[in-house]
């Protein structure tokens, strides 16, 4: 405990000290861009702002954390971003992983491109997230804030362990919703599913999923685990909250009824390890809202 | 002859008994046994009540609601294709609800139904406004709603695209789903399937009449726009309802009347009757199959897309089999055009934009400090982007506008093009599957010309058994079109990295293009369109039919073989850079013989040179318009190219009186 105290006192000295540090320190940083959005949130979260990354607008509705800087220029879609716009910005170092790698012709045209695994099949994504933040923190010359900033968040999440040490009990479902019938389940091999993992608690998703998300299931499914919380990840489609008034399958269900539910505010679902920690602190902050906990 | 005609429905009782089957093997499956859980509650009877039960309910009324909704369309426009998919109602009803759910939420929180039907009833009245002057003849209908459902799906997807969780709202959005929590959508599409047949039957007469000509119609005393109106508005309400409660299942509402046409359903009464009843025995066995193969962890298909791998099959088998149509013919009256007087000067002056077009898309552009013309060092920085976008652009443009004169001619019909055919389609099946394999981009291309050629070879053998009919040509195209869209749409519901890379290349997009590919591309125009420069003098006579054009002295089948295999190349190469869905290849080949290109020659040039041009248009402004983000290439194809097509189909009858 002291060990962790020390580091922490120590690690938020840092941490509120980030901001303020000369800009000369890291005058030999090389200019970024990002493709991919996990790999936004990693640089973000050691303190390297991108000159430019796509899909702003959305990230900033659906990842909402870290905060993007207005200075960042949009480069529009992810599968698509606009390459014209990217040559006139002229980064030194382009950020892709494995989705995006079909670019890579076009992107090193521009400036030297960095490939991370964010999502891999058949990996882990916490422990890749892991990974990627340290590969990008030593090319960055940013090692000690990326160390750093894995610490902080596996301390976060042994905070969020024990304040959910009382529901530890039941499993959890954590869903999205497609719409008020279907239902997208975060398996054990997603990011969501590996935070319930450290964070103690069992996964109520048992089936195989692909890419860390099944296929839109009926919310029928959910009937495997009556003793289950289900927590739904949004953001929620219009229309759906009334839609689940009315579902007569979902009032049915003994989660529903024993007001197990939590819904959280929107997370990047293919995220790193800021999403993983705003997942974990919406969860707490979820559970805990809860009349009976 | 008795026994004959017992024959359909024989076959339908026992589709039917499959899908009862299906239905109880579930049910017997389900049947709470008395399993209580630890709450007392019988969660296995929960299931059963709100989840299985109207299931297979929503199925059955559904089937039928689109079965009639097709019915009566068809009916009221005198179209054996019109249906609420053709025509654009489901895919502008589907359009109407992404855009409230991004830009007016709080209507959809209001009602999902009058958003869809609000949708529906725009994209009909759009139709209706268009073809008006054509006195709404079945081609120029049959093409304007093709072109608002193309436009109305493009515009879904760059909003999807633009705003949201793609892969999960387009495995929703590409196909609709069944599942079911509850009465309430079995109830709604059952209201409104009950209120329209209570309406069929009490219009049945004045419908029988309005099946007849305007004029016919009129003698006979009835209020003719009125009641047409009155029905069509029916039909439009009973097939947005289902859009909204289930989303977009598609082909029913063509398959159901055409399958109950075909099964001996002669009078308006018995189809009436027969429609629904086929629509509904098509989706419940659809329906029941999708859950015979969905695993725990979701369904590998849509019902709203295995509606197509049912019932495509059914219709193709069908089609060469059994007389039909009491309609006239979908291709009468688009023969006559003027010929332009001087049509190389037309071609230049198309050229001449073409290069203008090219020029505004290499030069001008934005950057950070907005709209910027591009001059000395930069512009030769941005020139190595530009320059292969436009050149992939300009000549899949043309292979297009080469493959649609081509198809349209062996044809001999004037809605045939790589798009409505499937072609394209056939081309992405190819490589999906070879993406299975994960193959190398050889491999892909290989497998993607394998697929446009089988596509085209059995549209084309189908067509030539029935002697060529141009209805049964397009209800096959539009068949394997559906099916191999069903399977592109199976592949994407996997959600791996093949799914990614299908879905990129269905929405189109010219960005990833680099030199290498601007230069396969300007090859394989050259070679594939010069040989059929060679060959005018077959695609002036294959349209004439193969006696008249063997009287002439040609070699029918072998001249047909070498052009189609052209075409299919063509197509395959086009898909594998802008997708499927440009419509450039309908669009070009029509614009050329409207402005007057009449011989092939002029016609092969002018549409070579249009597609070129509408391609290079599209591209740059897909580029533009809502820079940074790019918009996919089909829609501004089908926004330029649309209208334009339905002025000049309008203007051309009025020239003739």
């Amino acid at each position: 405990m002291t060990v962790g105290h020390l580091s922490r006192r120590k690690l938020l000295a840092f941490a509120s000290a980030l901001p303020f540090l000369p800009e000369t320190s890291h005058a030999a940083e090389p200019t970024i861009a990002t493709i991919d959005w996990g790999l936004l949130e990693a640089a973000l979260a050691i303190g390297a702002v991108p000159v430019a990354a796509t899909e702003l607008l959305q990230f900033r509705k659906i990842a909402v954390e870290p905060t993007v800087p207005s200075t960042v220029a949009d480069l529009g879609l992810r599968g698509s971003p606009s390459f014209e716009l990217l040559r006139i910005i002229k980064p030194d170092l382009i950020l892709i992983s494995g989705f995006y790698e079909y670019q890579r012709p076009s992107l090193e045209r521009i400036a030297q491109v960095l490939t991370l695994p964010v999502y891999e099949a058949g990996k882990s994504p916490y422990p890749l997230a892991q990974h990627s933040t340290l590969a990008l923190g030593e090319r960055l010359g940013r090692s000690t804030q990326a160390r750093d900033y894995l610490e902080q968040t596996e301390y976060d999440l042994a905070n969020a362990r024990s304040a959910l040490a009382k529901v530890a009990h039941r499993p959890f479902f954590v869903i999205s919703l497609g719409d008020s019938r279907h239902f997208r389940a975060f398996g054990a091999d997603a990011m969501f599913g590996n935070v319930l993992t450290r964070l103690g608690l069992g996964n109520g998703w048992q089936e195989t999923t692909n890419y860390s998300a099944a296929a839109p299931v009926g919310i029928e499914a959910l009937v495997q685990a009556p003793e289950a919380f289900i927590v739904i990840v949004g953001p929620l489609p219009p229309g759906v909250s009334r839609g689940l008034d009315e579902n007569a399958l979902w009032n049915a269900l003994p989660s529903v009824r024993e007001g197990r539910v939590v819904f959280l505010d929107p997370i990047n679902h293919f995220g790193t390890l800021p999403s993983a920690r705003r997942f974990a602190r919406l969860l707490t902050a979820g559970i805990e809202s809860l009349p009976h906990g | 002859m008795a026994d004959r005609s017992l024959l359909p429905a024989v076959f339908w009782c026992l589709l039917a008994l499959g899908a009862a089957l299906l239905f109880g093997l579930r049910l017997a499956e389900l049947w709470p046994a008395g399993v209580a859980d630890t709450d007392g509650v019988d969660l296995s009877r929960v299931i059963l009540i709100y989840s299985f039960l109207p299931r297979a309910a929503v199925a059955i009324v559904a089937g039928a609601a689109l079965g009639l909704s097709g019915l009566l369309l068809q009916r009221i426009l005198r179209n054996p294709l019109a249906e609420p998919s053709t025509l654009g109602i489901s895919a502008s009803a589907q359009l109407a609800m992404a855009t409230a759910t991004i830009y007016a939420p709080a209507l959809m929180e209001f009602s999902i139904g009058t958003v869809a039907f609000a949708g529906g009833i725009a994209a009909v009245a759009l139709i209706l406004a268009l073809t008006w002057r054509r006195g709404l003849e079945p081609v120029a209908v049959v093409l304007a709603g093709m072109m608002v459902a193309l436009t109305a799906n493009s515009l879904s997807a760059a909003l999807i695209l633009a705003n949201g969780d793609y892969l999960f709202s387009l495995f929703i959005w590409g196909g609709g789903s069944l599942v079911q929590q509850g009465w309430g959508p079995t109830i709604s599409i059952g209201l409104r399937l009950v209120l329209g047949l209570a309406a069929a039957g009490l219009v049945l007469r004045p419908l029988a009449i309005l099946g007849l000509d305007d004029q016919s119609a009129r003698n006979l005393g009835v209020a003719v726009h009125a009641s047409r109106f009155a029905v069509i508005t029916l039909a439009v309400w009973i097939a947005t309802t289902v859009t909204a409660e289930v989303g977009i299942i598609g082909f029913i509402g063509l398959a159901a009347p055409a399958l109950a046409t075909l099964s001996g359903a002669r009078s308006l009464r018995q189809k009436l009757i027969a429609t629904p009843l086929t629509g509904a025995i098509l989706l419940w066995l659809t329906d029941g199959l999708v859950q015979l193969f969905s695993g725990p962890e979701g369904e590998r298909v849509p019902t709203g897309a295995a509606t197509a791998l049912l019932g495509g099959p059914l219709l193709l088998w069908l089609l060469p089999r059994l007389k039909m149509f009491e309609w006239p013919s979908v291709s009468a009256s688009t023969a006559a055009v003027n010929r332009a007087p001087r049509p190389w000067l037309v071609i230049m002056l198309i050229v001449l934009s073409m290069l203008l077009a090219t020029g505004v898309a290499l030069l001008v552009g934005i950057g950070p400090q907005g709209w910027q013309i591009a001059s000395g060092e930069a512009f030769n920085d941005l020139l190595d982007w530009r320059a292969p976008r436009v050149a992939v652009a300009a000549a899949t443009g043309g292979m297009l506008g080469a493959a649609g004169v081509v198809i349209q001619r062996v044809a001999a019909n004037p809605l045939a093009s790589p798009e409505i055919l499937g072609v394209g389609a056939g081309a992405g099946a190819g490589m999906a599957l070879a993406l299975v394999f994960g193959a190398t981009l050889g491999f892909q291309l290989a497998a993607s010309a394998a697929g446009a050629l089988t596509v085209l070879g059995v549209i084309l053998w189908i067509g030539a058994r029935a002697g060529f009919g141009p209805e049964r040509l397009l209800f096959a195209g539009i068949a394997m079109n559906a099916l191999c869209s069903a399977v592109l749409t199976a592949m994407i519901a996997l959600g791996n990295q093949q799914s990614y890379t299908l879905l990129r290349w269905l929405s189109g997009s010219t960005n990833d293009a680099v030199a290498f590919d601007g230069l396969i591309s300007v090859v394989g125009l050259v070679l594939l369109t010069g040989p059929l420069f060679l060959a005018t003098r077959w695609l002036d006579l294959l349209p004439l039919g193969s006696p008249t054009a063997r009287a002439l002295g040609l070699h029918v089948g072998y001249s047909r073989l070498v052009v189609i295999v052209l075409a299919a190349l063509m197509t395959a190469l086009t898909a594998n850079y802008v997708g499927p869905l440009s419509f450039v290849g309908l669009i070009a080949p029509h614009l050329a013989r409207l402005l007057g290109l009449g011989r092939a020659r002029q016609q092969l040039a002018g549409a070579i040179a249009l597609g070129a041009l509408l391609m290079v248009l599209s591209d740059w402004l897909s580029r533009m318009v809502a820079f940074p983000y790019q918009l996919p290439l089909g829609i501004f194809a089908s926004l330029i190219g649309g209208p334009y097509l339905i002025y000049l189909l309008g203007k051309g009858v009025q020239r003739h009186g």
